[in-house]
């Protein structure tokens, strides 16, 4: 770093510079050899004398200084080791502890196993104790712990709302706390509202009762924008008592999802994954399949896994119900006859006779968005249906708060509210936008905010007090099926920020605040035990056993149904009518999780695009309306105008357009502000999630840039992801064999290994001697594509995000991507006619009817790397286990191995990601920073008086730096990396067992000991690691089966991650039953794989108006 | 011409040619040879807070290393003992001794005495003591006699080709469990007896109980 000598006269401080040793050590020599090179003494340069002298001290001078640098400068400097003056009991330096733990989430708690790493938490995993679990979490679960870090967190408790906010201590903050409960002490609280989210804390619950008891005057409100109780109401309407209703996917064998994305956007999601993927994950074609029948607007995951998918306006799934319902024989009154909705009969009279045929183990389930009506002709169904107490287990459930926002602010207008206080929710952002939420909330005279940022409402308020994490407090949660399970602290809070619980107590003036004490006070309730030893088994495993919601049996009342029949009739969307759908993001919930990197960055399951939600079209309307992609339109209902950025998704119903909420948020942080449009002046409460009558308006010539980060959609008939259906499957067991390119002839004259890989694989003699053989396999019959995986790589191999311009680069770090690739009905794509450009994906009519595969893509680990052969300086090389490993130290950057790698997997540092500014993240977009100005100067310029201009504070690195993982290198800018399966999970199982082994031989790493992080994280259990030389292996018997195969078999890589092929299971009774449309592709391309003639051998014919039904209603 | 250009000047070139190259070549080989761990590390002896003696303690009196590193064989990382550990002997010896002051006040206050490191790895090796210590890989091998020092120097350079040479033959280190910590073990007196046991118990114990020649990255470095 350039250093400019200091000009004043105070004595130096800092360094010293000299020009010799003899000028520190001020000898005579020196003084002379001063005075001698004096300008005034000029003559003397005459003098050969001198001048030779000159020469003899300053070589010695610079010798001197050569062995100087050597003796100390090259030195490494002192470090001290620091032991503790007491030793801690129990605790081993340099080992990780675990501690059971749960994420609270709306309707329930997801079980968790932390893992902390000398006092700091660094990885979440799912709880595989708890009963039915299997480990897997979801993405919001496994970002959760970036939270916990975020530089952007509030951070102080503060007072004065606007610009009157002022810092002020904890102290002075509690005591307004105490003040508020000496003051409605003594009015029973009358004037006091208190407006939270839901969650499903028994501890919670309890105070609110206490505080009930204290203040009966006090008001209590609930909101969140994503309103997931729906269920519970509906089932406590339809049969009349105070149940919710628990959806059984593993038991149900046919299942029919209304706009429900129960395996995304939906509550609960894992869970219902994993019991899902757990009837689909077959090994032999009688093992049989559940079937999925999805009739949505949008394109969801649970879309793409459907086995049969229509495609309506979400306005109009309640005529689709409504139809359903008819046939099964429920009386749905005129909602069918006085339809004004076309509707594919054959295909709504095949799936109802499906479910029929099934009754008992079928499942028809509605989505929160939809409304009530939707939900009540479902009710009715599943009576129908006998699945009431089958996949539709009724548990006594207490009634829950029903007063909303909507009675909020009726009250606060009414001007009967003295004193609000919020305790979580966001309501300033994401208030339904009819209750004009900013100006009510002011109508409280005190206006107190517990907010884990200083946001929107924070921002509006008179105290703001922050929230601690989760992993910083004590709480306790129930989870989906009522299981009570501890919320236990693994850290003290960063910030002094209070808990939810701790703070009502205050507020209430309890006497009891320690949430501590109040969680085991509940929890000894609960169970009737309060002892020491049940309190410390309780956070030992992580829940307490026989805690689950009592299974109950009720009445169905047919009465329920009149709301229903009642319902107004929909129209046809159209050009001028178009419907918006406001959907929960599959990355930032509600906006929760704005100012989370890892979730900002990580791809939408469908769309791919990161870093902002954008106005998804069909082609059909976006040809309609004249817009393409990226061009910013104007969305107005009601007086109410949003913006957005259009975006043509395959397989969406026509003129309905879908927005995820959560962006847009103004205060956040500096990773979340800026990212997206808010579409929540949309959201209102008289139209709910699906809003009608929305007129579109293209602003003129605006172009908004959008980040995807899978530009490609087709698979182009490749064999890449293998698919067929049962009747395929059962035909041919080894289709996905058959799928594997033909292998050339063998050449006369040769001898040995057929067909032989074109690179060398240096690991034939080495895997002999070696204990392990590491491998994967990942079945696409369990990927569903939640991306839980993608996180949870990312947390556990300290991966940086790069943000928004970066990605459109293409310059992501995610060691681990999911592929979705959309395939059409051949019949109706014309192949090779005209080379298409990625942008113009958009405008080909194929798209309109679509089914979806995903895979998720990582490193192969081929035996014979590509990789390997083309790096000059041995960076990438194998190991005697199998695995293609990086030595970060040697790589110098070339990129040749990124270049040779057929998969696309490697990751190159292009800047110093760990370092880099939150600024940085999101642009803007400039092609280069020679002609880039930021703030009126130029980058360069800026560049040049500060180098570290654009790099993290040093007390923003100091925070984010606790949550790296000490075990995983964290990589600097010019550095190859890529996915290690997790070798320091591997390393780490085998010194375990070696040190367990000691004396013995006994050093091979039993099957299942190591996980890798994207296996334990994967809700389905998709993903399988372990030792493919021990044949007894999961992963061994995995590779067995008859639908795993290689990717890109024919280069001969030889990778040790294959996959098992994806079987579909249509109903040959539908009208849009096939193939699998990439399946077609295939054969468009190749051939028949089985041979014979033409396809079909196995199908039944194509009736020519097949895929008929999902053309759609409009 | 030729009186001011003798005739061996033509060989000047060729001669400033290879006396260059030689140079180079003289100062890549002792700069290779020379600024490694071998030369720079090895004899780095700090002056500790404490004036602890390895030689008294290990040496003299016998205690066990494993008696203050107490989790070298649980742990990646072998503890410097907390300053609780060395009161448990000296709250009886030596219990008013000035040398001991700072140990005594960090016992009392928790604050801990500030050890200055000798031993160090890069931040990119993953060195793991359990598994060494547990597999027959005593302390003396990385460490030196420390049961001779007063004060602890650096005695083994720790490079990575000092690692590869174990590495690649360990079973020229390996000794039975229960010696681990005796650091003046040998299995004789005599040395080429000692060679002869060495190689048969060596390759018996790397037999039996299936140790790896671990020279892959991937052992070290994640």
């Amino acid at each position: 770093m350039k250093t400019i000598p200091p000009t004043d006269t105070t004595p130096v401080t800092g360094r010293h510079y000299w020009r010799g040793l003899d000028q520190l050590a001020d000898t005579p020599e020196f003084k002379t050899f001063l005075e001698r090179e004096f300008p005034a003494n000029a003559s003397e340069l005459t003098d050969p004398v001198s001048r030779r002298h000159f020469v003899k001290i300053m070589s010695a001078s610079f010798a001197l200084a050569g062995i100087g640098l050597g003796a100390t400068g090259c030195r490494r400097p002192e470090d001290k080791l620091l032991p503790f003056g007491k030793a801690a009991e129990g605790f081993i330096h340099g080992t990780s502890q675990f501690f059971a733990t749960a994420m609270p989430t709306r309707g329930g708690a997801i079980p968790l196993v932390a893992k902390s790493y000398e006092g700091r938490p660094i990885k979440v995993e799912g709880n595989s104790l708890f009963p039915g679990g299997n480990g897997g979490t979801d993405r919001f679960a496994q970002a959760s712990i970036l939270n916990l870090y975020d530089p952007d967190r509030a951070t102080r408790f503060a007072k004065g709302a606007g610009k009157d906010r002022a810092s002020i201590t904890s102290g002075e903050a509690l005591e307004a706390l105490a003040g508020i409960a000496n003051k409605f002490a003594g009015n029973q609280g009358a004037g006091l509202a208190l407006l939270g989210e839901r969650t499903n804390s028994p501890s919670r619950r309890r105070l609110h009762q206490e505080i009930a008891k204290k203040l009966p005057q006090a008001k209590w409100y609930l909101y969140d924008a994503i309103d997931s109780e729906i269920h519970q109401r509906v089932a406590t309407k339809a049969f009349g008592k105070s149940v919710k209703p628990l959806f059984r996917y593993d038991v149900a064998d046919t299942i029919l999802a209304l706009d429900c994305d129960f395996i995304g956007g939906e509550e609960d999601a894992h869970n219902s994954i994993r019991q899902f993927t757990g009837k689909r994950k077959i090994e032999k074609p009688e093992d049989g399949l559940n079937r999925l029948y999805a009739v949505e607007s949008l394109f969801t995951l649970t879309g793409v896994n459907a086995d049969h998918r229509l495609r309506v306006a979400a306005s109009a799934v309640v005529q689709v119900a409504a139809a359903i319902a008819a046939e099964l024989g429920v009386n749905v009154g005129t909602l069918v006859s006085s339809s004004k909705v076309e509707l594919d009969k054959k295909w709504i009279a095949e799936c109802a006779k499906d479910l029929k045929a099934t009754g008992g183990k079928s499942l028809v389930v509605a989505g929160v968005r939809q409304p009530m009506a939707v939900h009540l002709i479902v009710a009715a169904i599943n009576e129908k249906l006998g699945n009431i107490g089958k996949t539709v287990e009724l548990v006594e459930a207490p009634a829950a708060i029903s007063a909303g926002i909507s009675e909020l602010a009726e009250s606060l207008n009414k001007g009967e509210v003295d004193t609000l206080v919020i305790t979580g929710a966001n309501p300033v952002y994401n208030a339904p936008a009819d209750l004009n939420w900013t100006a009510t909330q002011r109508k409280a005279k005190t206006v107190v905010r517990l907010g884990y940022y200083e946001d929107e409402t924070g921002a509006a308020s008179d105290w703001h007090i922050p929230l601690a994490h989760y992993l910083e407090s004590w709480n306790d949660g129930r989870t989906s099926d009522g299981t009570l399970v501890p919320v236990q602290p693994l850290i003290a809070p960063l910030f002094g920020g209070l808990s939810d619980l701790e703070f009502m107590a205050r507020l209430a003036g309890l006497t009891e605040t320690n949430p501590n004490k109040i969680v085991r006070a509940t929890f000894a309730a609960m169970t009737g035990d309060s002892s020491e030893a049940a309190w410390n088994k309780f956070l030992h495993d992580g829940f307490a056993a026989g805690t689950a919601m009592k299974k109950t049996s009720a009445s169905w009342s047919s009465s329920s149904l009149n709301e229903a029949l009642a319902a107004p009739t929909v129209t046809a969307t159209s050009k001028d009518n178009l419907e918006v759908v406001l959907y929960r993001d599959m990355k930032l919930d509600d906006g929760r999780y704005a100012n989370n990197g890892w979730l900002q960055e990580l791809p939408d399951p469908i769309t791919k695009i990161v870093w902002d939600n954008a106005v998804l079209v069909s082609r059909k309307t976006a040809k309609a309306l004249g817009v393409e992609n990226g061009d910013v339109v104007e969305l107005s209902v009601g007086g109410k105008t949003i913006k957005g950025a259009i975006w043509t998704q395959p397989g969406m119903a026509d003129f309905s357009l879908g927005i995820a909420l959560g962006y847009g948020r103004e205060q956040v942080g500096r990773v979340g502000v800026g990212t997206g449009f808010s579409a929540y002046p949309l959201y209102s409460t008289k139209t709910g999630y699906i809003v009608s009558g929305v007129s579109l308006k293209k602003v003129g010539g605006e172009k908004y840039p959008i980040s995807c980060t899978q530009t490609h959609w087709s698979m182009e008939g490749r064999a890449i992801v293998r698919e067929a259906n049962l009747q395929q499957f059962k035909d041919h067991p080894d289709f996905a064999d058959k799928m594997n390119a033909a292998v050339p002839p063998r050449p006369e004259g040769t001898t040995g290994e057929w067909p032989k890989p074109i690179y060398p694989n240096p690991l034939d003699e080495a895997k002999k001697k070696a204990h392990h053989q590491w491998g994967m396999a990942i079945d696409l019959n369990g990927c569903v594509g939640c991306g839980t995986c993608v996180v949870a790589c990312q947390s556990e191999n300290n991966i940086p995000i790069v943000g928004k311009d970066l990605v459109a680069r293409g310059r992501e770090m995610h060691w681990l991507r999911i592929d979705r690739y959309y395939s059409a009905d051949p019949k109706k794509r014309a192949w090779n006619s005209t080379f298409k450009k990625e942008e113009d994906q958009q405008f080909d009519e194929w798209i309109d009817d679509v089914q979806a595969v995903n895979q998720p893509m990582l490193c192969q680990h081929c035996e014979a790397a590509p990789c390997e052969s083309v790096c000059p300086v041995n960076a990438t090389v194998h190991d005697q286990e199998g695995l293609n490993v990086m030595a970060y130290n040697r790589c110098v950057g070339t990129r040749y191995c990124s270049n040779n790698c057929p998969y696309k997997v490697r990751r190159f540092n292009y800047l110093d990601f760990n370092k880099r500014s939150l600024k940085e993240l999101k642009g803007p977009f400039y092609p280069t920073t020679l002609l880039h100005s930021t703030e009126g100067e130029w980058d360069l310029s800026r560049w040049w008086k500060d180098q570290n201009a654009g790099m993290r504070q040093d007390d923003e690195w100091d925070l984010i730096r606790m949550l790296k993982n000490p075990d995983v290198t964290v990589r600097m800018r010019g550095v190859m990396e890529k996915c290690t399966f997790c070798i320091q999970r591997i390393e780490g199982a085998k010194i375990a067992q070696k040190v367990k082994a000691g004396e013995s031989g006994d050093v091979v790493v039993p099957d299942g000991t190591i996980k890798t992080a994207c296996e334990q994280a994967c809700p389905a259990g998709a993903i399988v690691f372990g030792n493919i030389a021990d044949e007894n292996s999961r992963v061994a018997k995995l590779k067995e089966r008859q639908r795993n195969y290689s990717v890109l078999d024919f280069l001969e890589t030889k990778p040790r991650t294959t996959y098992l092929a994806k079987v579909r299971n249509p109903n040959p009774a539908m009208p849009d039953y096939a193939d699998p449309f990439t399946f077609e592709e295939f054969e468009k391309q190749n051939g028949n794989p089985f041979g014979g003639h033409g396809h079909g051998e196995s199908a039944p014919a194509h009736a020519e108006p097949a895929h008929a039904g999902e053309k759609g209603a409009h | 011409m030729s009186a001011i250009f003798p005739k061996w000047t033509n060989k000047l070139p060729l001669m400033v040619a290879i006396g260059g190259l030689l140079t180079a070549g003289a100062v890549t080989a002792g700069v290779w040879y020379y600024f490694t761990p071998k030369y720079f590390r090895v004899g780095y002896q700090p002056i500790q807070p404490v004036a602890f003696s390895h030689a008294t303690h290990a040496g003299q009196l016998g205690v066990d290393c494993r008696y203050c590193h107490s989790m070298v064989e649980k742990s990646w990382f072998s503890n410097i003992p907390s300053s609780s550990t060395c009161m448990n002997c000296h709250n009886q010896v030596l219990k008013d001794d000035p040398r001991l002051a700072l140990v005594r006040e960090s016992a009392a206050s928790g604050k801990p005495i500030p050890w200055v490191q000798i031993h160090r790895v890069p931040d990119f090796v993953y060195f793991n003591h359990s598994v060494h210590v547990n597999r027959g890989i005593s302390c003396v091998e990385c460490h030196g006699r420390i049961d001779q020092m007063e004060e602890v120097y650096h005695a083994k350079p720790l490079s990575m080709s000092f690692c590869l040479d174990c590495h690649n033959n360990p079973a020229a280190k390996v000794r039975p469990a229960d010696k681990i910590t005796d650091l003046g073990w040998t299995p004789s007196e005599d040395p080429n007896v000692a060679a002869q046991k060495q190689a048969t118990f060596g390759k018996k114990f790397v037999h039996d109980f299936r140790v790896e020649s671990l020279n892959n990255c991937s052992a070290c470095h994640r």
